[in-house]
């Protein structure tokens, strides 16, 4: 494929790769979307010469002042556009982007116009990069950094062509070429794409950054959860049992995969029930105290003395935008680590931020279960505060049926603990799960479930259980929150679902304090049914994503920081290994060396002259490379072909260098007659001037591959040349 | 292609010890005889064009003849004539003057277009029918016409599609008063041609043809010279453009041109030094230019500025 056409298909890649980006980030119209997609299509059959597009693009061939007009009228519709229609400044400039860019792509002819196409793509994936911080940006930007490394480098190659011709004709100058886009040109361009895909990344890793998404789809469309207000009908957390997107991420670092199973993530706990709703009444949230900087520590988060005893369980939690500022932990969280002005926490151990948030927040968690303290086995009188008597163990209405039911399952047990899980047992033997629960409609949907349909989900369970242990004076809570059980294998997280929303009980014990407990079956409140047959494929792209969001979107300045402090850290094991590496592949040297100086001295040679003499041999290097120019040696594996294109460029520059000296060769002069000229205006550069280009003759013109010591010579021969123009 | 360099140079030399102060000249006129061309010199009497001829034959070893151009002339004196044998008692063909390696048509515009036309036509055929008969002509065949630029009486101009059979046309010119100094003070002599000796048979000159046949154009040069005769076509000041016999007798001579410089490539040089030379006669000149008079340096001219808007390949 000639240069030129090469250069015509990657602009028009380079557009189309930042106009997915404005599509997939901005609710753009859908006439504009059509518009510029079919400019991109009719441009891209140009490229191919489809005849028959090409002949029908001719008939609606406007002149250069139509679209100088179009433009205009664009730019004024920009104002209309972004004062009354969209009323954004950003909406329309998008707008006016993506129509300046349909009138290049279908004026695209001159060089500049190339120019035109490739700072409007430019501002298009910035624009993208602004309105998104999704995962399909990245390949996105992907596509549009290898196909803008691609027209750079096509654009120079061109222009290299195009030079004659643009010193002889006014008008701007068509594109032409007689190059073609060879194999090597290709692997080199992809070559050149990855390394400035690396440098990016390093830039990316390493610069200080201040946000990302300024402008995210996002906002206000906060994912709707239920369950995690102060007010909780009974059976709402049915209807969204069956929705499967995503509301967080969990990581588990000290846990190996091997370990997981169910894991529960506390959002609220409710004291009071009504019959048909429950309540948070102990909701008043005071602030947490920031020990170090962003890590806030519960203290007494427990409304009772006895500390948790389990082991510390630490949890990354990604959680996305939702609309109730809790923040969800394994129970019972001890301490929460994240970028947060503020957090806080009521007397039941919720953790809350001050305010929902509209993006996706990152925080760290360690949380402590309670177990079940061995003085909580014996049977003991158990006196309850008058806090606990007031919230832990109201009832809406005595009703009998109930309190007989709990009397009943746990008459024969002596222990508190003993009776709850005689209580959990039963309601986990005896009742069906099912989400076709239309509960929330009854009077009465307790007794309903508990009595008549014995069939319901985790908030009816949790509900009779929480019921039934108060009736028989055992203080209980609602707990709700999430049930992960999705693990993914790629990223080695939990996936946690809307559908895992859950609720639970937590039941006090006296000595142990709150104690978790689950009346809901244990494979009823699974997310039911196969697995997707996309399954895999899902998982992990979901790890990408987690892997995007973490690396990319959330990389902070904390963790710069990190990866710093680790490299120092690290420093230290690696300098020590690359210099024992070293020193095994130099030992024989070191060791002549060292007998030489040892029989000079009688002395050790310490560790310190190895070392100067490596960073010696170094400076040597840099300085041989500096005067060498091994860069300007004539290409060996290319052959006859790389010669040629090698003295063609070497006239080039000659060319140039001359023009420097204000003595410019006219597009229409030969090269022999040039010479005339030199040895006319300039004597002195006349023999090197003839002996380059003698020899740029023959290559070029007689295709007589010159021999490596002509090349040589002819390089050497310039350098005079630059030196004499210099001087 | 050293070998072709040596008798070359050879024959140069030859010539220019008659001609004298015209090296340019003698160049052309072997870029000519290598490309297998006609030359037609277009000058004043008595600057050397025979004498040119003359000592191109003789260098040669070839055979030469020279036609006074009348308006008498018939096509029989040209090619010969069948006349009736008595003892064989059967026609038998004489051949006519063109049956020479190089023909001197002197004043080619004084006799009638029906003369013209019978060399002209041997001049593209390289053979001529006399009598249901074909003859071929020797080889190499060359042909100098002469025309004389000032006289226009009684005169018939040859016609653009005529003088496109000729590969280039060319003016001798007056000598400078130095070189004609050292014509004056040779030892005078008829026929100062007479004393060459040759340094080429007709058979090398052959095989030098046949050389030019494989000198190399880089195909951006043939773009290049493409574009050259494409800008005669395009051009306002040219009412009937250069066709593409003129461009194939370009490539032909650019290619001797290479050659008789040494070289079995083309350079762009080659290609705009002989534009004026070779297409110059093949276009014409638009009625809008003033009149015909000194139409030769006009075309040229045109030429030389449509070769100067044409960049060349880097």
């Amino acid at each position: 494929m000639p240069c030129d056409q090469a250069l015509r298909l990657t602009s028009i890649v380079l557009a189309s790769a930042s106009f997915v980006g404005l599509v997939l980030g901005a609710s753009l119209p859908g006439w504009l979307i059509f518009l510029t997609a079919s400019a991109l299509l009719v441009a891209l059959s140009r490229t191919g010469n489809v005849t028959a597009i090409t002949s029908v693009v001719r008939l609606v061939t406007l002149s250069p002042t139509t679209w100088n007009v179009l433009v205009l009228s664009g730019f004024l519709g920009f104002w209309i556009d972004s004062l009354w229609i969209s009323g954004d400044l950003l909406t329309s400039g998008i707008h006016f982007l993506l129509v300046l860019m349909i009138i290049k792509l279908f004026n695209l002819q001159h060089r500049r116009d190339y120019v035109h196409l490739f700072a409007i793509s430019l501002v298009a994936i910035l624009a993208a990069a602004s309105l998104t911080s999704e995962l399909w940006y990245f390949p996105i930007f992907l596509a549009y950094m290898l196909a803008g490394v691609w027209t750079l480098l096509l654009f120079q190659l061109t222009k290299d062509a195009a030079v004659p011709s643009a010193a002889m004709r006014r008008e701007p100058e068509p594109l032409e070429s007689n190059r073609d886009v060879t194999p090597k040109l290709f692997w080199l361009a992809n070559g050149l794409a990855a390394a400035t895909f690396g440098l990016t990344l390093v830039i990316f890793f390493v610069i200080p950054r201040v946000s990302a998404g300024f402008y995210q789809k996002g906002y206000g469309e906060n994912i709707r959860t239920s369950g995690f207000s102060n007010t909780v009908d009974l059976g709402s957390i049915g209807p969204i049992k069956r929705d499967r997107s995503v509301v967080m991420r969990v990581e588990l670092p000290d846990r190996q995969a091997h370990e997981v199973g169910r894991f529960y993530l506390r959002g609220l706990a409710f004291d009071r029930y009504d019959g048909r709703s429950w309540a948070n009444q102990l909701s008043h949230r005071r602030s947490l105290s920031e020990d170090s900087p962003e890590t806030f520590t519960l203290r007494g988060s427990q409304s009772h003395k006895p500390s948790p005893h389990g082991p510390a369980l630490r949890q990354h939690i990604q959680l996305e935008p939702l609309d109730t500022p809790v923040l969800f932990a394994a129970p019972f969280a001890e301490s929460i680590n994240g970028r947060f002005p503020a957090i806080q926490a009521d007397v039941t151990g919720a953790l809350y931020l001050p305010f929902p948030s509209s993006t996706r927040i990152e925080y760290s968690a360690v949380s402590r279960s309670n177990t079940v303290a061995p003085a909580d086995l014996q049977p003991q009188p158990a006196a309850y505060p008058e806090l606990f008597i007031r919230h832990f163990l109201q009832m809406p209405v005595q009703s009998e049926r109930i309190a007989a039911l709990a009397r009943d399952v746990a008459e024969s047990k002596q222990t508190i603990y003993e009776k709850a899980v005689a209580i959990q047992d039963h309601l986990s033997s005896h009742y069906r799960y099912s989400l076709d629960a239309p509960l929330a409609a009854q009077a009465h949907p307790l007794e309903e479930f508990l009595f008549d349909r014995k069939t319901g989900y985790c908030e009816h369970y949790a509900t009779a259980m929480v019921m039934m242990l108060r009736a028989i004076g055992i203080p209980a809570r609602l707990v709700t929150g999430f049930l992960a059980t999705e693990w993914n294998e790629y990223g080695n997280y939990y996936v946690v679902r809307q559908q895992d929303a859950h609720a639970w009980v937590e039941v006090h014990l006296p000595h142990s304090g709150w104690v978790m407990m689950d009346p809901t079956p244990a494979d009823g409140d699974s997310p039911g049914g196969t697995l997707p047959a996309w399954h895999t494929v899902q998982s992990m792209l979901d790890s990408v994503r987690l892997r995007w969001n973490r690396f990319f979107v959330q990389y902070s300045a904390t963790d710069q920081l990190a990866v710093m402090r680790d490299l120092q850290t690290g420093s230290a094991s690696v300098r020590l290994r690359t210099l024992d590496s070293l020193a095994a592949f130099l030992r024989p040297l070191t060791d002549a060396f060292e007998t030489g100086i040892d029989s000079m001295t009688n002395g050790g040679l310490p560790h310190v002259v190895k070392v100067v003499a490596i960073l010696l041999a170094g400076c040597g290097g840099v300085a041989w490379l500096v005067w060498a120019r091994p860069w300007n040696w004539p290409r060996r594996s290319t052959g006859a072909a790389g010669n040629e294109q090698a003295i063609v460029q070497l006239y080039r520059r000659m060319l140039r260098q001359l023009e420097r000296r204000g003595i410019r060769k006219p597009a229409a002069m030969p090269p022999l007659q040039f010479i005339r000229i030199i040895q006319a205006q300039w004597s002195t550069a006349g023999t090197a001037v003839a002996s380059i280009t003698e020899l740029y003759c023959r290559a070029r013109f007689g295709r007589v591959p010159l021999t490596r010591e002509e090349l040589h010579r002819a390089q050497e021969t310039f350098h005079q040349l630059t030196s004499l123009s210099r001087s | 292609m050293m070998n072709s360099t040596q008798p070359i140079r050879a024959i140069h030399e030859n010539i220019s010890r008659v001609i004298k102060g015209k090296p340019q000249v003698i160049e052309l006129t072997l870029v000519a005889l290598l490309a297998r061309g006609h030359l037609l010199l277009e000058d004043v009497p008595g600057v050397g064009k025979t004498t040119l001829a003359h000592s191109l034959a003789r260098s040669l070893d070839c055979s030469f003849k020279r036609i006074q151009f009348t308006s008498d002339l018939l096509p029989s004196d040209i090619v010969g004539v069948s006349i009736f044998n008595r003892q064989k008692q059967a026609f038998e063909f004489m051949p006519g003057p063109i049956f020479a390696n190089i023909v001197l048509a002197d004043e080619i515009n004084r006799t009638t277009p029906k003369t013209q036309s019978s060399l002209l036509e041997a001049m593209s055929e390289a053979q001529i029918s006399v009598d249901n008969q074909t003859y071929p002509l020797n080889q190499p065949f060359m042909v100098i016409a002469t025309q004389n630029p000032a006289e226009y009486h009684g005169t018939f101009p040859l016609p653009e599609s005529q003088l496109d059979r000729f590969l280039m046309r060319l003016r001798i010119g007056y000598p400078s008063p130095d070189e004609e100094k050292k014509v004056l003070d040779r030892p005078q002599s008829l026929h100062p041609a007479e004393d060459l000796q040759p340094v080429l048979a007709a058979q090398d000159v052959l095989d030098l043809q046949a050389q030019v046949d494989k000198v190399f154009m880089e195909e951006s040069l043939t773009e290049y010279l493409l574009s050259i005769v494409q800008a005669t076509r395009q051009s306002e000041l040219v009412s009937l453009g250069v066709s593409t016999r003129g461009a194939l007798a370009l490539s032909r001579a650019v290619k001797a041109l290479a050659l008789v410089r040494g070289r079995n490539y083309c350079l762009p040089d080659d290609i705009k030094e002989l534009a004026p030379t070779v297409l110059s006669h093949r276009i014409m000149v638009a009625r809008t230019q003033g009149l015909r008079q000194r139409s030769f340096e006009q075309a040229e001219r045109i030429i030389q500025d449509l070769v100067e808007s044409v960049p060349v390949p880097v």
